[in-house]
């Protein structure tokens, strides 16, 4: 099975967790100095669920106040990245489900996956992907959590177990579940056109 | 041969690149033969490209999104010990002259007894403050352990009074003065007395946990934070365990056996804090 590795950094994880307990402390500075390492990622995350940069960057602001709250109770038990796209996962799906649903699929009858770069393609394809994030928002709370670090968080399996704390098995399992969910819910959008199959 | 069912319920996984060579095999080995099974399999395909191409987010600059986030932290007493540099130690002597007479008047009251629902409190923390960053660096660690032992006597002291979230600050802010310790604990000069000074931190966030949970209505943020702390303290003492050097005499190495952490005293109702 292809898993992520992690090269253990002693001196990063040191300097990581000495900012991380002042933080909780209360430290701001110290906090600023997290935030700093970690708000592309989370900001990455927010933007691929919802598509617009300044929502992005609101729903990033609510993961680190969340964040800055918990800390306190953070035990350094599990490395604080998985806790963080947790944390991020969590809240960006619940804006996500609050948002849904907008987009209507009618006018989306073509497979656009792998369109060119023609301006209508691009607008088609940026209505697709609307579709995804809201077809993902519409899932039962465990495979949407799951599908969630994989699409938005660019997680491994390995990594979406560690995140969750839950065994690699039912990570598959859950996958498994939350695309077959995605294909029936996204129907002829995800289906290959003809000429595709036949090349 | 795989059953259809078998294979279907593989394809998410195959698509991923999470199988096993064998398995792949098996499942290639249907695909080549089986229509239905490959165009599901271009689906599963097709929706994968669609996940991994949702774009990333353009660059946001990172100061304004500091500055909005900052505006709505909530605020927490900071009970830190200040950090302060070398060149702001001139300030803060004159500042520590100008108050001299105040903390001098005050300090029958304030002193190092106050605790953190004293209004005398912000008097003792300047005082520590002050302590310790006009200590020389090889005097520090003594007086960063006794102010350790005395957050936790604050702790202690306010789970005893129904005071839950001034003990977890003073629990925070121990955790801090033990996160800047550490250097100073692990290459201690006197290294029984070092071990001394962790054994009897573990015996007062002992008797804060023992204090918190004689209590109807014991707080689980404490808890967690005295189990943190124990944590923490574990972790300093096997650091130090595994760094302590092998003696050479002569040529030949001294053969030690393999570091373990010292074991925590189990906490007994007679476990009595006599610092109070």
């Amino acid at each position: 099975m292809a898993q992520s590795e992690e090269v253990p950094s002693t001196e990063g994880d040191a300097e990581e967790r000495r900012l991380i307990d002042r933080s909780a402390a209360g430290d701001q500075e110290a906090f600023r100095q997290l935030v700093l390492r970690y708000h592309r990622l989370v900001i990455n995350v927010a933007f691929r669920a919802l598509g617009e940069v300044a929502l992005a960057e609101d729903v990033a602001q609510d993961v680190f106040v969340k964040v800055y709250k918990a800390l306190p109770t953070y035990r350094h038990d599990k490395p604080f990245k998985h806790w963080l796209h947790r944390v991020a996962a969590n809240t960006v799906t619940d804006s996500l489900r609050r948002r849904r649903p907008v987009v209507s699929l009618d006018g989306l009858d073509q497979p656009l996956v792998s369109a060119g770069s023609d301006p209508q393609d691009i607008a088609a394809r940026h209505d697709l992907q609307r579709a995804v994030r809201h077809a993902i928002a519409s899932l039962p709370p465990h495979y949407r959590d799951t599908i969630a670090l994989q699409a938005f968080g660019e997680l491994s399996y390995d990594e979406i177990a560690k995140a969750l704390d839950i065994p690699l098995g039912t990570v598959m399992s859950r996958l498994n579940g939350a695309k077959r969910l995605l294909r029936e819910h996204l129907g002829d959008l995800v289906r290959p056109s003809e000429e595709a199959n036949t090349a | 041969m795989l059953s259809h069912a078998t294979t279907r319920d593989w394809l998410i996984p195959y698509a991923d690149g999470m199988l096993a060579m064998d398995e792949r095999r098996r499942i290639d080995g249907h695909i080549a033969g089986c229509a239905r099974c490959a165009g599901e399999l271009r689906e599963v395909r097709e929706l994968n490209l669609l996940l991994v191409t949702l774009p990333p987010a353009p660059p946001v600059a990172f100061a304004p999104f500091w500055l909005n986030l900052q505006a709505v932290l909530p605020q927490r007493r900071a009970l830190r010990m200040p950090r302060v540099q070398a060149y702001r130690r001139l300030g803060i002597a004159f500042a520590m002259a100008a108050t001299a007479a105040l903390v001098a008047a005050g300090s029958a009251f304030a002193a190092p007894s106050a605790l953190p629902d004293s209004p005398l409190y912000p008097v003792k923390q300047l005082e520590e403050g002050m302590r310790l960053s006009l200590a020389p660096a090889n005097e520090r660690l003594p007086i960063q352990l006794q102010l350790a032992d005395e957050r936790l006597r604050e702790a202690q002291a306010m789970v005893s009074n129904h005071k839950p979230r001034l003990a977890e600050d003073s629990l925070r802010a121990f955790r801090v003065i033990v996160d800047d310790s550490a250097a100073g604990l692990k290459n201690s000069a006197d290294p029984k007395a070092t071990k001394d000074a962790l054994h009897k931190l573990h015996l007062k966030l002992d008797a804060v946990q023992r204090e918190n949970a004689s209590r109807g209505d014991d707080d689980q943020q404490v808890k967690q934070l005295v189990d943190a702390a124990n944590d923490e303290l574990d972790r300093i003492e096997q650091e130090d365990a595994v760094a302590a050097p092998v003696l050479v005499i002569g040529e030949q190495a001294t053969p030690q056996p393999t570091p373990r952490p010292t074991p925590r005293p189990t906490p007994r109702p007679s476990d009595k804090d006599h610092r109070d």
